[in-house]
């Protein structure tokens, strides 16, 4: 007795179903369920239903509110600077040709490294007194003392100084899809618009940017919502600090649970977050996207 | 499903091709001058030469972080906290090594983190290829609903789920093993592979398991013996990517290890509290954990290459 295909699908798709529903939906439904309770830290402690209490709570601290504001513009400068620079060097190795090859695949070395040890090396380049950079920045004569811009200890740029590590990391990633993305203009486009007399601003934004928009909109959609969930790169250089300044929302979310033990708060935290993030990539989605449009 | 087919075939026909004919003359007219470069690429010499030294600066840049990481690595651990720092190390020493390696738990934790991706990996291919093929092969609604849904996934903060994840695993008896901290992470990868997976299926001419099925195999005999050959080397893109995903993971790590399961990156992060700054031994273990993986990335970088545009530029 043969199965219809439909049946043949669905038998196929069921494991894969199965466990995502397992260890992704269940999990997040003790989240939704959790945001509703006060919770003791202490296994086994008591459990009282306090309805909407912990999100009242949350939307009025302003470790809340900061978090997420930090979240939004850690995510924009990542994003931004990893896009303006992986486009750079998209160009780069496109007008270098054939004979740049082996210096692609040098470029893509960052992005095996665990964002862990990213964080780590470059602390070990900002950090006050032994880093690297303010030190030769100092030997260059451009800082008159290595400590004078405080990378990691000061509350005004720590933001932008966490972000170097993600940004570093994953440029590579966006060079590479940008890469491939201008490897499928056809090549006799270009020379039509060369001869035309289009110059290289012209050439960029008339031409190369609005082909390349659905892949630009994919890479940027795929490493928004990565960036929106930094944690490691941000947990070893500086762990929120100084004065929480680098305190993004995942790491916000860790240290109500963990530190100040308060699993309630945190979960009514993490659904916001997770709200917050589907919606914004429902957006991103269905305006520039659209995934199965297409296949 | 005949709206799936319909947008197929609108897709199919890429923007350039009706533009083509217009514009042969003009490539014939480059090839009279003598220029044989092929649509953006730099003509110039003098342009080439700017182009080639931007580069290098650029490549300076970029490795340079690493490389003094490296370099970092054998100073003596006194001269790793010098002020003002050096570049090069004064004097050329392993002991940065042997003090990492030679902590208790560190050699555990690379066992931990090898066992710990490779669970992950094997897990995620075994449920990421049918589901994958599945979807593509037989384009149903219920697929298109999975693979939105799998994308869906990729969007929870591994903070969120994370605790209840910690506190399921302990009701399963499976606290701080390998196990968990394997199935945790196939939750990160195994969206990713269905994602790939299915890139790969479709490129796979439906008439080669249609001609399978006619000679009397089964649609699985077709999928194992047929099928799954061809993408052979779709599913290793995967398997790296996969184990990767594992292999650089922390978050999860750090919330459902406590001593037994412990990977490297937990132990990476742990010197600094447990044992004061402890640089030198840092950047040793860091630079031991990196390693393989960046050899593995220029052995098979073509491979790479080929799964990360994938899904973006065909999407």
């Amino acid at each position: 007795m043969r199965i219809s295909d439909r049946r043949f699908a669905l038998f196929l798709m069921t494991p894969a179903a199965l466990f995502l529903a397992v260890f992704v939906a269940f999990p997040l439904f003790r989240l939704v369920a959790d945001s509703f309770f006060k919770i003791s830290p202490i296994a086994g402690g008591p459990r009282d239903f306090v309805g909407l209490d912990n999100y009242f709570r949350a939307f009025a601290s302003d470790a809340f509110i900061g978090a997420g504001w930090r979240t939004l513009a850690y995510t924009l400068i990542v994003v931004t600077l990893e896009f303006a620079l992986g486009l750079g060097m998209a160009l780069l190795f496109t007008t270098l040709g054939r004979s740049s090859q082996i210096w692609r695949t040098v470029f893509m070395y960052p992005l095996m490294i665990a964002p862990i040890v990213a964080g780590l090396l470059w602390k070990f380049l900002m950090i006050d007194n032994f880093g690297l950079i303010g030190t030769l920045l100092h030997q260059a004569g451009i800082l008159s003392n290595p400590n004078q811009i405080g990378w990691l200890s000061d509350p005004n740029i720590v933001l932008y100084s966490v972000a170097i590590p993600d940004i570093w990391l994953t440029t590579s990633f966006m060079c590479l899809v940008l890469f491939a993305g201008l490897q499928n203009i056809p090549g006799d486009l270009i020379e039509a618009a060369r001869l035309d007399g289009a110059r290289a601003p012209a050439m960029l934004f008339r031409i190369i940017l609005p082909l390349l928009r659905p892949v630009i909109a994919v890479a940027l959609v795929v490493r928004g919502i990565d960036a929106a969930r930094a944690f490691d790169t941000i947990l070893i250089q500086t762990n929120g600090g100084p004065q929480s300044a680098s305190e993004t929302m995942s790491l916000l979310i860790y240290r109500t649970m963990i530190r100040f033990g308060d699993p309630g708060l945190a979960s009514a935290m993490g659904t916001l977050y997770l709200l917050a993030m589907l919606a914004v990539a429902f957006v991103a989605v269905t305006t520039i996207w659209r995934p199965g449009k297409d296949n | 499903m005949r709206v799936a087919e319909r947008t197929t075939q609108d897709a199919g026909a890429p923007a350039g091709v009706s533009v083509e004919p217009a514009l042969r003359p003009a490539t014939r007219a480059r090839k009279r001058r003598g220029v044989n470069r092929e649509g953006l690429e730099a003509g110039r010499r003098s342009t080439r030469t700017l182009l080639w030294i931007l580069l290098a600066v650029a490549m300076v840049l970029y490795g340079f972080p690493f490389l003094y990481l490296l370099f970092t690595s054998f100073k003596t651990p006194i001269d790793t906290i010098a002020v003002p720092p050096t570049i090069l190390p004064r004097e050329w020493t392993l002991e940065n090594y042997t003090n990492a390696l030679g902590r208790s738990g560190v050699v555990a934790s690379f066992i931990n983190s090898i066992q710990t991706a490779i669970i992950s990996t094997v897990l995620s291919l075994v449920l990421a290829v049918p589901a994958a093929y599945g979807i593509t092969r037989y384009k149903t609604l219920s697929g298109r609903i999975f693979i939105m849904a799998a994308l869906v996934t990729r969007m929870v903060p591994p903070v969120a789920i994370g605790i209840p994840l910690a506190s399921m695993m302990a009701t399963m008896g499976l606290s701080d093993t390998p196990i968990a901290l394997s199935i945790a992470h196939t939750t990160i990868s195994l969206p990713l592979s269905i994602w790939l997976m299915s890139s790969f299926f479709e490129a796979v001419p439906k008439d080669l398991e249609e001609a399978a099925t006619v000679d009397g195999c089964s649609r699985i005999g077709a999928l194992w013996r047929v099928v799954i050959p061809v993408v052979s080397g779709g599913i290793a893109v995967t398997a790296i990517f996969a184990f990767l995903a594992s292999w650089n993971e922390f978050l999860f790590a750090l919330l459902m290890t406590a001593i037994r399961s412990q990977t490297t990156p937990v132990v990476i992060a742990n010197f600094q509290t447990q044992f004061g700054l402890d640089w030198g031994s840092m950047t040793a273990l860091a630079a031991v954990y990196s390693i393989p993986v960046i050899i593995l990335t220029l052995l098979l970088q073509r491979k790479i290459v080929a799964g990360m545009t994938l899904g973006a530029v065909k999407g």
